[in-house]
């Protein structure tokens, strides 16, 4: 009998895998367990075993049922949930939320300002429309300097101008706050050229600190900090002595090529080197237009233009795609998470 | 500007390769653009015309035997020039002359031919293309010809800042790499064997305005041949860029390269009277220059005259009445100084800019006239048979004072950040640029040579002193810094974006100058620029509406039709009694198509005005709307925006007629207003959070058409019912169900108390109130 209740066991496992719907699940139940079922049938052998045998074999068969019952059970419950997941399709859509953009440049400038930020350095602005006093005049650039030519202004009346660089906000930041000063100005600025590397409107970035000790030093510290946080530790840096009129010393700053990790390029025109920005240390001639004494204090600026940051770190080799709207374009700047 | 290498080093023994010392110009602030190699294939040799015999079958084509110093070939050539004897420039069969130009054995008319004769213009020599090259005499066939004429060359592309007039030429910027790499500069070395005639028996100069010409130089020469210049000259004259035009004219620009000193050529006996006469010119004289165009001159422009007319513009371009021409036997050689403002204004002033007010504009060197002309008389005595008169004739009235500028030490060390700078550092630098170095006490004076206009102060030594040092040489340092007061930190920019994004709305950023037929829809005054790039790009936005619709129209075109977009940015309206416009910050916001992207479990819907209305409340929930007339929008679809009873902005349709302009088909909702108040908004501070549950009622309201919302809000918030907190439509019914004239609107009233749970028995007093008052004051009757 014992060897009858192991073969039922066997059997009712085999029998149970072989069942996929909750339909085939009551007969099963019936057929093993039901009243005319097949452990009923064993059972019935009871009478023919001796007295001593009886308590075990009873045991036994007690087991089995339970084991039966929980089998059949556990696979009632199995069936279930795997039903209730086939009820509905999960595959299609959820209910998304349309989702925008913030456009790549005020992005990349928002990042500048947060770097600056760090530094020290608070946010100041200026007008778009600015007088040829403080965006030629007071830099430095007398009427007739040959750097005018350098830019092409776009010109309302006689004196009045779209200002063609962020560096008006630095005369305009000294003439109204004390010492010392430490800004950035951000914004859009103008010069009358459109072609694939220039927009008849772009963005700046313009940084001025002046303070008593303030070196060549400083200048670089500075410049090297942001590099490396808005391009990557490693990026080398070079400064190139240049002019400008409201700077000296004056320097071009040149990043080793993102692209080719400085070997040469198509990018960097195979130098090897991005320019990145212009600075120098404040020419003394600006602190006269300002009342400030040169003797005393000293102080650098620099300027970026943002949208040239943007193309070397996003790889865009047209500057007319920040201004044509394509929303295929836009769109692709959420990479971050958030908007 | 573009200089050859080898020129370069007729100045300053280098013994780097033009890549290294185009480098080391670069970062001493001297860019050089681009480095252009240039050579003549190996192949290409220098060759004899044995024999030129014209071709049986072509007029035009000659049959040459050519001895190519290994073998005799035939070569057939079309060249005027070609003739016995003559050495010529060979490429033989095989050779590649570049991209579509691989010699090889052809037969021109039946006659055939091993190899071709070159121009110079086939070899990229120069741009004479009238005949093959001819070769001195001494070259032997069989000769490499790039080796024979010494051909292998750099072409250096520098791009000279405004300030440094001293270095647009030759010499200057010899003189540069001699300071960079611790050379000596060399001088050109020439002699002239003068004529005993006197120039002054042929000439006089008279300078009227010694201030735009505080000096005139003049040479004179007779028995001039015009011709062509020498192979090499007009070389270098190509790779600068310049045209050979003949050999007095390319004396000049020659010299003009070399030395950085204009020059001019005028056929003397075009001058009238012998005499030159430098004088301002009268308002509206008019005078024809060189290129055949009649300007019109104002009275500060300057001009070069004889004793009857005007023959040249000074310092920018000469006459058509003198200009040297095959013609000429005999030349007056101006070499100038013009005052640098004077002539950026009339280059300015015309429009006209050349080699020579390029350079007269940014100073040239103010000792140098002399001497230019001298070279420029030997080239003439050398290239064009010329007979040199005795003697320049030097008007001048430059007073020159030697200059000289302290540098000190301390001030070195506390601009640049460096400590230990040394002695012979400043030493080594500053007369390696031609300046005198004496020690003082405390640093040096520095003696500064009459070319460097620009440098006058301490700083600008600095500035000499670390470019030629080398700013990589500064160990970068941080400063110390302490949070500092100023300008008020402007937060919230960042914040607004974000939420516009998360609302489903993209940045866009558009022009500040549109097109002048943007007024009809914004009167007021718009700035005009005098300028502008295009039509298109005339005057500045009044508003950012015109730019988003332009953004929409676009996207339309790309088949998008579902829009949403924002742009944050300023607007710009001139304004009475000040110079600068005002420029007002804007947000500007446009909506058109499906509200949400299209679902597979919910009906779609276009946008409506209340999406564009929802969008400013979840920015500003405090804002009231006032329907408004600006004609921008359609009329009865649109509202201004009222802040604290301040208009802050409007919303509403797009006017069909700006629909119709910028061909889009559907319905666009734009909003626009100030940003201020919203960057500004102030929390209001923390109030208690309520301890009773609050409970809400709905009433069902049959309202006249004329009676707005509003109105039944504020209505309800006069009763004066302590507990309202809130009233909210949840339904509003427009249709047949109700008479006419009457529109029907659900409202959820909610009320709460601060001290204790609010019974049936008191919110039901409450609503009768509210009933009843909504009739008495409004006749609005509960819909049954």
């Amino acid at each position: 009998m014992e060897r009858q209740l192991e073969e039922l066991r066997k059997q009712f496992s085999q029998d149970l895998e072989k069942i996929h719907t909750p339909e085939e699940l009551e007969p099963l139940r019936i057929q093993y367990l039901g009243r005319k079922g097949r452990l009923t049938a064993v059972l019935r052998q009871m009478g023919t075993l001796s007295a001593d045998e009886r308590p075990r074999m009873g045991a036994l068969s007690n087991q089995l049922k339970a084991f039966m019952e929980q089998a059949l059970d556990d696979r009632v419950a199995a069936m279930t949930s795997e039903q209730a997941a086939a009820g509905i399709d999960v595959t299609l859509p959820g209910r998304v939320l349309r989702r925008g953009t913030i456009h790549v440049i005020n992005q990349v400038m928002g990042e500048i300002e947060d770097i600056f930020r760090h530094l020290g350095f608070q946010i100041a602005s200026g007008p778009e429309v600015e007088d040829d006093y403080h965006n030629f005049e007071a830099l430095n650039m007398p009427e007739n300097h040959p750097a005018r030519d350098m830019q092409d202004t776009f010109y309302f009346s006689k004196g009045i101008l779209l200002r063609t660089h962020t560096s008006p906000v630095q005369i305009r930041v000294m003439e109204t706050q004390g010492l010392p000063v430490r800004i950035i100005a951000p914004g859009k600025v103008y010069r009358c050229d459109f072609d694939i590397t220039h927009s008849p409107m772009f963005h700046q970035v313009e940084g001025l600190w002046v303070e008593e000790g303030i070196t060549f030093a400083h200048l670089k510290g500075v410049l090297y900090e942001f590099a490396h946080r808005c391009f990557g530790p490693e990026i080398p840096l070079r400064f190139r002595a240049s002019f400008f009129p409201f700077t000296e010393p004056s320097a071009e700053v040149d990043m080793g090529c993102i692209i080719c990790k400085g070997k040469g390029c198509r990018v960097c025109g195979n130098t090897g080197w991005l320019e990145i920005l212009g600075c120098g240390m404040v020419d003394p001639e600006v602190y006269r237009f300002v009342g400030i004494d040169p003797e005393k204090v000293t102080g650098f600026a620099f300027g970026m233009g943002v949208e040239r940051i943007a193309m070397i770190k996003y790889g865009i080799d047209d500057i007319r795609l920040f201004y044509d709207s394509d929303l295929r374009f836009l769109s692709q700047f959420a990479s971050k998470g958030m908007p | 500007m573009k200089i050859s290498y080898s020129w370069i080093r007729e100045f300053v023994d280098l013994d780097v390769d033009a890549r290294t010392a185009a480098s080391a110009l670069t970062m001493s602030g001297t860019e050089v653009e681009e480095v252009a190699h240039q050579t003549v294939q190996k192949e290409v040799i220098c060759a004899r015309i044995v024999e030129a015999g014209r071709h049986p079958d072509a007029d035009k084509l000659y049959v040459c035997m050519v001895d190519t110093g290994r073998e005799t070939l035939q070569v057939v050539c079309g060249a005027p020039n070609t003739r016995a004897g003559m050495m010529s420039a060979f490429a033989p069969v095989g050779c590649d002359l570049g991209p579509g130009m691989l010699v090889k054995k052809a037969k021109i008319r039946g006659v055939e031919s091993f190899g071709v004769l070159l121009s110079e213009r086939e070899l990229g020599l120069t741009d004479d293309h009238t005949g093959i090259m001819e070769l001195d005499a001494d070259t032997r066939p069989g000769e490499v010809l790039s080796d024979a004429l010494g051909l292998e060359d750099w072409v250096l592309d520098v791009n000279v800042t405004p300030n440094r007039g001293d270095c647009l030429s030759v010499i200057g910027v010899a003189r540069e790499l001699a300071a960079l790499f611790g050379k000596r500069l060399k001088t050109p070395e020439f002699s002239i064997t003068e004529d005993p005639e006197a120039i002054e028996s042929v000439l006089s100069v008279e300078i009227v305005d010694t201030r735009g010409c505080p000096r005139y130089a003049a040479r004179f020469l007779a028995d001039v041949k015009i011709g062509k210049s020498p192979f090499a000259m007009r070389r270098r004259l190509f790779q600068s860029g310049v045209r050979a035009i003949s050999n007095v004219v390319d004396i000049t620009n020659y010299v003009m390269l070399e030395y950085g000193q204009p020059l001019h050529a005028f056929d003397s006996t075009l001058i009238a009277g012998s005499g030159i006469v430098v004088r301002k010119a009268r308002e509206g004289e008019t005078f024809v220059t060189l290129d055949s165009v009649q300007r019109t001159l104002r009275s500060d422009d300057l001009l070069i005259c004889d004793r009857e007319k005007a023959v040249a513009l000074a310092g920018v371009m000469g006459g058509e009445n003198s200009e040297v021409l095959p013609t000429t036997t005999s030349v007056v050689l101006e070499s100038a100084f013009f005052d640098p403002a004077g002539i950026q204004k009339t280059s300015k002033g015309l429009g006209l800019s050349t080699e020579a007010s390029y350079r007269f504009e940014r100073g040239i060197d103010p000792t140098t006239q002399v001497d230019a002309a001298n070279r420029a008389a030997h080239f003439m005595a050398l290239h064009a048979d010329a007979r040199v008169y005795r003697g320049v004739i030097d008007a001048n009235h430059l007073s020159l004072e030697k200059r000289s500028v302290r540098l000190r030490v301390s001030y070195l060390e506390k601009v640049l950040g460096i400590d230990g700078i040394k002695d012979e550092d400043v030493q080594r630098i500053f007369s390696g640029l031609g300046c005198d170095v004496n020690a003082l006490g405390d640093g040096w004076a520095i003696g500064v040579p009459a070319f460097r206009h620009d440098l006058a102060r301490e700083i600008d030594l600095v500035e000499e002193f670390i470019r030629v040092y080398g700013m990589d040489k500064v160990t970068p340092d941080l400063p110390v810094f302490k949070p500092q007061d100023g300008i008020p930190e402007e937060g919230g920019l960042k914040e607004l974006r974000v939420a516009l994004a998360a609302m489903g709305i993209t940045e866009v950023v558009t022009y500040s100058f549109i097109a002048p037929r943007w007024r009809d829809f914004f009167p007021g005054d718009a700035l005009e620029l005098l300028n502008p790039i295009s039509d298109e790009m005339k005057i500045m936005r009044p508003s950012l509406i015109p730019g988003l619709m332009g953004a929409i129209e676009r996207n339309r075109k790309l088949q998008t039709r579902d829009i949403s977009l924002f742009e944050i940015g300023k607007s710009f309206h001139p304004r009475a009694g000040s110079r600068l416009p005002e420029e007002v910050r804007l947000l500007g916001a446009a909506i058109t198509g499906q509200r949400f992207d299209a679902h597979w479990a919910e009906k779609g819907r276009t946008v409506d005005f209340y999406d564009i209305k929802g969008i400013a409340e979840t920015l500003l929930p405090a804002i009231e709307l006032k329907p408004s007339s600006h004609p921008h929008l359609k009329a009865g679809c649109q509202a201004d925006v009222i802040l604290g009873g301040r208009v802050i902005g409007a919303m509403g349709s797009i006017h069909p007629d700006i629909l119709a302009l910028v061909d889009i088909g559907d319905e666009v909702f734009a909003l626009e207003m100030h940003l201020e108040p919203i960057l500004t908004g102030q929390w209001a501070g923390l109030k208690e959070t309520p301890k009773f549950p609050s409970t809400w009622r709905d009433l069902s309201l049959v309202v006249d058409d004329h009676v707005c919302y509003a109105d039944i809000v504020r209505d309800i918030a006069s009763k004066g019912v302590r507990e309202l907190r809130q009233v909210t439509a949840v339904d509003v019914y427009m249709g047949d169900k109700l008479p006419a004239g009457k529109k029907g609107i659900t409202i959820r009233i909610t009320y709460q108390s601060e001290e204790r749970t609010l019974e049936d028995a008191m919110i039901s007093a409450w609503q009768e109130r509210i009933i009843a008052s909504l009739k008495d004051d409004l006749g609005i009757t509960l819909r049954q």
